[in-house]
């Protein structure tokens, strides 16, 4: 079952500057939707927002409908929210190995054993990991340390998955083979999604639609097509540029 | 019902701990700063002595001097542990780890200890001594000199820590168009500046704290004011009272240029980054780079030596006279190492996430670790010395409050420093996962820290046995210390034994180092 997500009028100010401004966003169940911007937008503090990892000063958020943030407070907090992130640098635990970095939030949750073994077991053959459940990941390559990123966020069976930039330090096969993976999942479980990045080219194999995050306000959202189609700043026609001299070559 | 409180009691969890944390540092730490004015409020006719006491010249004279000869001592300090800092972490000295580990060592023992060893070697009748050198040792300058070799590895220390945590890469971007010592100087020095300053704020407030050299250099120390009027032959609480308050404004002073200029940069540049970093070549300067570096770190293991001398004919003698002052040492020093890395690991987290509440907590123990030890102990005095509280006065448990008083923030910052320099994204990943702020102190936070944890615990154990001006206030009647011990046998007891014992001490203290830094070396990947 996954979540509609709701941003209405969020507003996070970090001293006398508003990191976000007036952001409003809603993203329907099932739908994979690409937060776009330059470095220092405010795509990752609009992440945590959402996560319950930082309250808005002001403004909302909604799951499902249920009010989890609001004017500077938190109503439902993180650990409660049943979300999933893959955060930029992975962060999977160093001296846990692939089934304790999956099993974590399994127990935190009070999964049965016979279950959660089902379950690790099910995501690794899923990401392709079958047999790595011993490992540590300082063991690991660059690309399999990726996918027990994703396996742990899955293997909860979240209400929404939030990624925050999770492929930008792969090489570029690596990052096709992986955005494939996770396209491909992301369609099998019909999962909400709200992919950070700014990369207009993950953004068109991953994302139903884009919303264009500069100066902490959203300045253009819509398909990848309308974005191509209309760019609205200088920014979002770089990315064209991009995007076209790639095709061309 | 049952249910919603425990979801109440787990979203609870962080504030409950942090809470409890707060209640003992504030039991430990602030409630003997409240007795000392209230005692000075409650007891008119004593306060309005001290007042008079303050009101004459002398004990501004001794007062000033002590501030005096504690700024020299920092600057000396600062001196001597700069350069030794540069050479020692960020040059290609020969050895220049174990000329680090050497130089740094003197540094866990109480400083007397070391005094009693330059006065073996330089006293009248030491292995080099005269009547000129004796005179020279048992004069101000003679304190200032132990004390700067003494707290000089403090500065070495932080600031071989902070170069090393410096990242290659800027200085070999330096390198490519500077010599080594424009490098030194001018990229180097002004990383590290802050570990730099901390150091000699360090430094500062320990000299000024000290009471074991001074006293036995016959040297007239403030903190020995104090310490005479709770002495049985001059007793006079409410003037040592007094007298504290000008110690207490210093501290004050301190606090605020540690919370205003080096506490928060201090953080950025304390890492725990393990490998091994580029080196400055010294060129044709290598081999008198190495001599210096090498008498520099040497220097301060010199007193050893003294003792070792002087021991040869008191370690026979040693079960006759050593009672139960190692067990009174080891004891509430554990007791007190394990609870202040509890207190570390919740507070040095909190202080490393800026939760709510441990910037003040952060605060109380930095002022307490910079407040002179006397302060504090009149105030542990005031507020434990009453008929309720004889089972915790009278016993071993009044020291182990001392220490947590005192020592809290040397634990506390070494855990926050390494929590600050991880990826908070480790933590968070456990949030979002569902675990609560236990689950993931004891699943995530705690294994991931090991290191810090083990080093914080070592720190917080070896500071309260090499403790001695705190203790010595207030030891319960037959629980002295090893340290308070050889002070008080100093005075009249053969000086082989005396020698003795002080070696023991330092075995002990060698050991502990020694097994600490096998349980802290850097391990590959599993």
């Amino acid at each position: 079952m996954t979540t509609p997500i709701s941003v209405d009028r969020v507003v996070v100010h970090r001293g006398a500057q508003d990191v976000l401004s007036e952001v409003s966003l809603s993203i329907n169940a099932a739908e994979v939707v690409a937060i776009l911007g330059p470095s220092g937008s405010g795509k990752s503090t609009l992440l945590r927002v959402v996560l319950g990892l930082l309250a808005p000063d002001r403004g909302l958020v909604k799951l499902n409908g249920e009010l989890v943030s609001a004017e500077g407070r938190i109503l439902r907090p993180v650990e409660e929210r049943g979300l999933a992130v893959v955060f930029q640098d992975l962060a999977l635990w160093p001296h846990l190995t692939v089934r304790g970095n999956l099993a974590f939030g399994l127990s935190a949750k009070h999964v049965p054993s016979d279950e959660r073994s089902e379950r690790i077991s099910r995501v690794l053959q899923r990401v392709g990991l079958q047999g790595k459940e011993g490992r540590y990941p300082a063991n690991l390559s660059g690309g399999e340390r990726q996918r027990v990123a994703i396996a742990r966020a899955l293997v909860l069976e979240p209400r929404a998955l939030l990624l925050d930039e999770p492929l930008s330090n792969l090489d570029a096969p690596l990052k096709r083979e992986l955005l494939a993976l996770l396209g491909e999942i992301l369609h099998e479980r019909r999962m909400t999604a709200v992919y950070v990045t700014h990369d207009l080219r993950e953004a068109m194999r991953l994302a139903h639609r884009c919303a264009v995050l500069e100066g902490g306000r959203i300045s253009q959202a819509g398909t990848v097509d309308q974005l191509l189609a209309n760019p609205a700043s200088a920014f979002v026609r770089a990315l064209r540029e991009d995007v076209q001299a790639t095709t061309a070559r | 019902m049952g249910r919603h409180l425990s979801a109440t009691l787990k979203r609870a969890e962080e504030p409950l701990a942090l809470g409890l944390v707060g209640v003992m540092l504030i039991v430990a730490a602030l409630l003997p700063f409240v007795f000392l004015v209230v005692g000075l409020v409650r007891a008119p006719a004593e306060l309005s002595a001290g007042i008079a006491l303050l009101g004459s010249r002398e004990p501004w004279v001794v007062f000033l001097r002590a501030v005096a000869s504690a700024f020299v001592v920092a600057l000396a300090s600062l001196l001597i542990g700069i350069p030794l800092g540069v050479l020692l972490a960020w040059t290609d000295v020969r050895g220049r780890k174990t000329a680090l580990i050497l130089h740094a060592f003197p540094m866990f023992l109480p400083p007397f200890l070391l005094a009693l060893g330059w006065f073996f070697l330089f006293g009248k009748s030491g292995l080099w001594g005269s009547e000129q050198s004796s005179g020279a040792l048992f004069s101000v300058g003679g304190s200032v000199a132990v004390e700067a070799l003494v707290f000089a590895p403090v500065v070495t220390s932080l600031v071989a820590l902070a170069l090393q945590g410096i990242d290659p890469s800027l200085v070999e971007a330096a390198r490519v168009a500077a010599r080594p010592g424009r490098v030194a100087t001018r990229i180097l020095l002004p990383l590290a500046w802050p570990a730099a300053a901390l150091g000699g704020l360090v430094v500062f407030a320990l000299s000024l704290s000290e009471l074991g050299v001074p006293m036995f250099l016959r040297v007239r120390a403030y903190t020995a004011v104090v310490f005479a009027r709770l002495s049985a032959v001059q007793y006079a609480p409410g003037e040592a009272l007094v007298l504290t308050l000008p110690m207490l404004i210093v501290s004050l002073a301190l606090l605020a240029i540690e919370r205003r200029v080096i506490g928060p940069r201090s953080f950025a540049v304390l890492g725990l980054r393990l490998g091994e970093a580029t080196v400055l070549p010294l060129g044709n300067w290598r081999s008198l780079g190495t001599i210096v570096a090498w008498a520099g770190a040497l220097a301060t293991l010199v007193p050893l030596v003294g003792l070792a001398w002087r021991a040869r004919t008191g370690i026979a003698a040693l079960q006759d006279w050593i009672g139960s002052g190692l067990q009174n040492s080891i004891v509430p020093a554990a007791i007190a190492a394990t609870l202040l890395t509890g207190i570390a690991v919740v507070l040095g987290r909190a202080i490393a996430l800026r939760r709510p509440g441990a910037a003040a907590l952060d605060a109380l123990t930095v002022l307490a670790f910079v407040t002179p030890a006397a302060v504090l102990g009149v105030g542990l005095i005031g507020a434990w010395n009453r008929p309720a509280t004889q089972s915790i006065y009278g016993t071993l448990a009044i020291i182990v409050i001392g220490f947590v008083a005192r020592y809290a923030v040397l634990p506390t910052r070494t855990f926050a420093i390494a929590v600050a320099h991880a990826s908070p994204h480790l933590e968070e990943s456990a949030r979002v996962q569902g675990a609560w702020f236990f689950r993931r102190l004891l699943r995530i936070v705690v294994p991931l820290h090991g290191r810090a944890i083990t080093a914080a615990w070592l720190l917080a154990f070896v500071f309260c046995l090499r403790d001695l001006e705190t203790t010595i206030l207030f030891y319960p009647a037959g629980s002295a210390p090893l340290t308070v011990r050889i002070i008080t046998l100093e005075a009249n007891g053969p000086e082989p034994v005396v020698a003795a014992l002080a070696l023991v001490h330092v075995f002990v203290v060698a050991s502990v180092l020694v097994v600490g830094a096998l349980a802290l070396r850097p391990r590959k990947p599993a």
